[in-house]
């Protein structure tokens, strides 16, 4: 029998105090980071601490700037003309917005999955090991060894291995989406960001990402961009509102969901008049 | 109603449902507190109908209890309320528990009046009746803080309860007098300290209700706090 005891009870709650973050917990810090389409501003001066293999959710109403800034996390942005960024965000404490960042590198270093599953016009272990041929791997058992990690880690494994070389595109949605997930982690970047990585998905194939999103965060910081309360409830530790361009409240999701500072927070997630 | 802040969902369905809610609770802490009120009278004027009244209509507030359940389960179900939404909502659950124990000791409190007190032990009931004065009054500031939610009434009503605990005190002491003095009446101080114990208990289960309140306010959990954390709210 589970013996339930108030001790682990409060071990159970254990929560980061986000605003003391020690060097080692960090993995990414942003800095008073501005953001300009043109003239207008879609982010204004974002500061936040993101935790080292955990799990951070953005959320907010269409607009507000949380897949702007999660496209900031691994310079999207730059392929936007007119986009203008000021401010600093650190990965190991070196700014990506540095004029010598190697922004493939970069990309190397923090993978990102879209709202739509993309997998590329291959077969399923091409669309896995690409990354790694473009860095110049190519022995064959290396790459058989990342395909099946990979497939592995995104929970695909079992239902694809008998038919690692037929196309990528005879899988279902959700198939697609955890082939997009593997295809990304392949190349073991250091973070994951998930641009509302369910929304084009049923409901079980949300769950199985999910529980997905839950097996990553031990090899991974993951950050997921979500339209979902209820979702970002489920998997995220920590959870950013944001509201017109501002981060409203970010603090553990658990607080969050119960006790938001805020009151533009409490009335998002409860669904009232802002 | 207005400090529950619920008439403004985007949801009006969702409005309906907290408010139906709400009104249901407020009915079961009317059911309640009549209960309580005919339970004190029974024992004062050893009314033996009015007794068996309030144990017959006990039902009602259990029906009570699984109905407000019922549509709390539905709610968390369909719409899975976060924030004060969800705070209101566990706030509910656990106040309706604690209605239904009120309920249960007053019908307790009616059962003294079924058994026959000779007109020896009448005083003994008398001063049963100022602690049972003093109950109902409590559980009616109780349930009137939890109209409004007002988190400054919670916390007085919640101090308050150590004037009861006092009370129960000074009269249990006077029961034991009384038993030592004539082992006889030992069964009907029995029946007596039952009845104030329970009264003691509605107490106790006031201040629970209290606690929800400050819970649902304030998002702080009070409970099995110690004096100087509950002083630290206000």
């Amino acid at each position: 029998m589970i013996s339930v005891t108030p001790k682990n009870l409060s071990e159970h709650n254990v929560k980061l105090d986000l605003n003391n973050l020690s060097p080692e917990q960090v993995a990414l810090e942003i800095k008073n980071l501005d953001l300009y389409y043109g003239n207008k501003q879609a982010l204004q001066n974002i500061s936040m601490s993101i935790p080292k293999g955990q799990v951070t959710a953005f959320i907010g109403p269409s607009g507000c700037g949380k897949s702007t800034l999660l496209r900031c996390i691994n310079r999207m942005n730059d392929l936007v003309d007119t986009c203008k960024i000021e401010g600093q965000i650190n990965l190991h404490g070196e700014n990506i917005y540095d004029r010598h960042t190697d922004v493939a590198a970069l990309r190397r270093k923090v993978g990102m999955v879209f709202q739509r599953p993309n997998p590329f016009p291959k077969s399923i272990y091409e669309n896995v090991v690409y990354g790694l041929r473009i860095t110049g791997e190519n022995n064959r058992r290396v790459l058989d060894e990342a395909v099946e990690n990979a497939l592995r880690s995104a929970a695909l494994w079992n239902e694809v291995k008998d038919r690692l070389h037929e196309s990528a595109l005879g899988l279902s949605g959700g198939q697609q989406q955890r082939l997009v997930i593997a295809r990304a982690i392949a190349i073991k970047p250091e973070v994951l960001l998930l641009d509302e990585p369910t929304s084009a998905l049923d409901p079980i194939s949300t769950l199985t990402i999910e529980e997905l999103i839950n097996d990553l965060k031990k090899q991974f910081t993951v950050v997921i961009v979500t339209h979902n309360m209820q979702q970002a409830a489920r998997v995220s530790d920590q959870t950013a509102f944001m509201y017109m361009g501002d981060l409203i409240e970010y603090s553990d999701t658990n607080t969050l969901f119960t006790t938001p500072l805020k009151k533009k927070t409490e009335d998002y997630i409860t669904g009232r008049y802002g | 109603m207005d400090n529950l802040n619920i008439g403004r969902h985007i949801s009006g369905q969702f409005n309906e449902d907290l408010e139906r809610i709400i009104n249901h609770v407020m009915h079961m802490g009317g059911l309640v507190e009549k209960q309580l009120t005919d339970a004190l009278t029974s024992v004062c004027d050893a009314d033996e109908e009015l007794a068996k009244k309030v144990l017959e209509n006990d039902y009602q507030i259990n029906n009570a209890e699984v109905s407000i359940d019922d549509e709390c389960t539905r709610i968390i179900a369909k719409r899975q309320p976060a924030a004060g939404d969800l705070r209101l909502v566990m706030a509910i659950v656990k106040t309706i528990t604690d209605l239904e124990r009120i309920g249960d000791e007053a019908g307790k409190i009616a059962n003294v009046t079924l058994e026959s007190l000779s007109g020896k032990h009448k005083d003994l009931l008398s001063n049963l009746d100022n602690l049972g004065r003093h109950v109902l009054t409590f559980l009616q500031s109780t349930l009137d803080a939890f109209t409004r939610m007002d988190f400054d009434a919670a916390i007085k009503v919640h101090k308050s309860d150590d004037k009861i605990d006092r009370e129960y005190e000074a009269l249990m002491r006077q029961l034991m007098t009384y038993m030592m003095e004539d082992p006889r009446s030992i069964p009907q101080v029995m029946s007596v300290i039952w009845s104030a114990r329970a009264l003691e208990r509605i107490g106790d289960r006031c201040q629970n209700i209290c606690e929800y309140i400050i819970y649902f306010v304030k998002g702080r959990d009070v409970r099995h706090t110690t004096p100087e954390d509950f002083q630290s709210l206000s």
